[in-house]
């Protein structure tokens, strides 16, 4: 297939201050993304994920800033957009975003149908009765029973779940061509969760969008990705179709996250955890950011800075082990096997 | 709803009833050398005719079953000091519209700069050197820190001094109410900059605001319509009890502009022991303070749809 580039990153750097220090949050990414897939962006808490894709939309926070990089969506720098104009012409109308939580990301006072329709008024340019209708048929879109009684209650009068669908109708009522979704399932029962991200991938299809997903879990990633990036400590570690990123794993920090899922756990034992903590990014990072939490780092790792290596034409990651003169190091005998083991796009 | 009110009324009237019968019987335990001017000088039967004449021969729940039953019919008496023979009803209608007129004005003023004054600080907390917000504050800070009292002789003493403003107030004359509306104001516009600023700042960094962001709209609409909308509404519970309280009318205020309102009328009236006045203001500050807050809350209910007054239903 043909992949065509619909957004693309470029050395990208984001830095906040705060308290008169300055914290390197993304150091240098370069990212493609490609029109019509599914990105899934994995990472633990503080590697930067959210605060990556908040760029596309400039909803970084009042003490944070793109200090260098481009951002290219259809031919603009959107690094360079600093009005609140300027980002309208993004925000909602070319990418929309799902948050994380969908009991405070509502607002309580005004109805289901009020804040949905805010958005069709915004970038359908529709009016009154027709807005109207609209909302009705976006709620029905996203599975919401009785959609004309229900446009009329407030956010408490649903569940969790629900409100989570009515944060995905106002964003799929914007008709972005990118659609975020920052943890779309973290807040919500488990049983709930799989809907969503069903919900998701239905309305990706319909309407052709480009979804992105941040999460730290591998099991959403396994269900709806078709390219995966790692992130660690501000920075892409390793990037490739799911497949690869599962069943062939070449940078350590992967090997360490897919170490952890507990379905690799064997009864009895303590599930496996990453030692040590990542690194201040406060401080000036040397050499590859996971070294010193890596059993398998070589001198290099603590001096200079790993490249991308490629792979495959899909698949690179940016470790010194896959550089010619690099030892041979085996990926741990566990992860070797989760084909077999049955953790596959299901997981 | 109306169930709900239906049942609040009715509580409202036992505390009222509480209220009016211990201040009631404990204005009888007073000494009853105070209710005459040369008590010295009365012979027995005097003192005895006195108090007959005052009502307060009777044991005291017989007083006030009297009490009661003239309140049914909307007399309060009549006082026997303050104002010899007046209706005490008459004195409170008499007194009551010049307090509310100075009072309600002043309030006005209040929420027209104070609203406005909280929206501003509140967006100039997100400006880099936030300028609004720190001169706003030293405001709030100077007026809430300063006595009032202090700040009243201020005004009054530059007003005059400067601006050639009179020092009493005349009925025909509006520029005569300038100072006394604006002491009034002060301390209501400092109240009301700073909730609002602070609950407009709550409100703003709520992941509503960062998801109606997301979407697009824009910063000023957000202002208005999300955050604005939502931090009103907690303000929304004090407006009612502001109003009423304009009609107890402020004592130093009052006097120091010779304002003839309700200002002091009760301090007055307990040093004077005269005890139908007082019973009669007390009824009034209880019904109107307890007015306040109900009206309040149930404004609170109309603003704020997660409130339900339905036990089964149970909020939120």
């Amino acid at each position: 297939m043909e992949t065509e580039t619909i957004l693309s990153v470029r050395d990208l750097d984001v830095k906040f201050t705060l308290r008169g220090q300055v914290l390197h949050a993304i150091r240098g990414i370069s990212l493609d993304v490609h029109r019509g897939e599914s990105l899934a962006i994995v990472g633990e808490s503080g590697s930067g994920k959210s605060v990556f894709t908040k760029t596309f939309m400039g909803l970084l926070d009042s003490n944070g800033s793109v200090t260098a990089g481009e951002i290219r969506y259809n031919g603009q720098d959107l690094a360079g957009y600093t009005t609140d104009q300027q980002w309208r012409t993004i925000r909602g109308r070319e990418i929309a975003m799902v948050m994380q939580d969908p009991m405070t990301s509502l607002n309580p006072l005004k109805t289901i149908g009020d804040q949905i329709e805010e958005a069709i008024v915004l970038h359908q340019g529709l009016k009154g009765a027709e807005a109207h209708a609209q909302v009705l048929k976006v709620l029905e879109e996203v599975g919401i029973d009785q959609p004309e009684r229900r446009s009329k209650q407030y956010p408490h009068e649903f569940s969790g779940g629900m409100r989570q669908r009515v944060v995905i109708a106002i964003a799929v009522a914007c008709r972005p061509k990118i659609l975020i979704c920052d943890e779309p399932t973290t807040a919500l029962d488990v049983t709930i969760q799989a809907q969503i991200l069903q919900l998701i991938k239905d309305l990706q299809k319909k309407y052709d969008l480009t979804t992105i997903y941040i999460t730290h879990d591998l099991g959403v990633v396994a269900n709806v990705a078709d390219r995966i990036a790692v992130m660690y400590a501000g920075d892409i570690v390793e990037i490739g179709t799911c497949e690869e990123v599962f069943y062939d794993p070449k940078h350590p920090y992967t090997w360490a996250l897919l170490s952890s899922l507990p379905q690799l756990g064997v009864k009895g034992e303590e599930l496996y955890s990453i030692k040590g903590t990542p690194p201040n990014l406060f401080l000036e990072v040397k050499g590859d950011a996971f070294a010193p939490r890596n059993p398998h780092a070589l001198k290099i790792d603590f001096v200079e800075r790993p490249p991308y290596f490629e792979v495959s034409p899909t698949h690179k990651a940016r470790t010194w082990l896959l550089d010619p003169r690099a030892p041979k190091v085996e990926p741990p005998e566990h992860i070797k096997h989760l084909r077999e083991q049955g953790v596959n796009r299901h997981v | 709803m109306a169930k709900y009110i239906f049942k609040r009324l009715l509580r409202s009237l036992l505390t009222l009833f509480i209220i009016v019968t211990i201040v009631f019987s404990l204005l009888r335990l007073m000494p009853i050398e105070g209710y005459f001017q040369n008590f010295e000088k009365m012979s027995a039967v005097q003192v005895e005719l006195g108090l007959k004449e005052l009502g307060l021969d009777k044991p005291l729940p017989a007083q006030l079953l009297d009490f009661y039953s003239d309140l049914l019919h909307g007399d309060l008496g009549v006082s026997n000091k303050y104002r010899r023979n007046v209706p005490v009803t008459k004195i409170i209608a008499e007194k009551v519209p010049v307090s509310m007129a100075i009072g309600l004005t002043s309030l006005g003023i209040a929420l027209a700069v104070g609203l406005p004054m909280g929206i501003l600080m509140a967006r100039s907390t997100r400006t880099k050197h936030k300028i609004g917000d720190k001169l706003g504050t030293a405001f709030i800070v100077l007026i809430q820190a300063v006595p009032a009292a202090v700040y009243y002789l201020v005004i009054q003493f530059y007003g005059t001094k400067y601006l050639d403003l009179p020092m009493q107030i005349s009925s025909g004359r509006p520029v005569t109410y300038i100072l006394p509306i604006l002491s009034l104001a002060l301390g209501n516009i400092a109240y009301y900059a700073m909730w609002l600023r602070r609950y407009m700042v709550d409100e703003s960094n709520k992941d509503y605001v960062k998801l109606a962001r997301a979407k697009g709209v824009p910063a000023s609409a957000i202002s208005r319509k999300h955050v604005f909308r939502n931090a009103f509404v907690p303000l929304v519970q004090f407006i009612p009890t502001s109003v009423i309280l304009t009609l107890m009318g402020s004592l130093y205020v009052e006097s120091l502009y010779s304002i003839p309102g309700m200002g002091g009328l009760l301090v007055n009236v307990i040093q004077r022991q005269d005890n139908t006045v007082v019973q009669g203001l007390v009824l009034f500050y209880a019904a109107i303070s307890i007015l306040g807050l109900l009206v309040g809350d149930i404004l609170m209910a109309i603003v704020d749809p997660r409130i339900t007054f339905g036990k089964k239903e149970g909020g939120r």
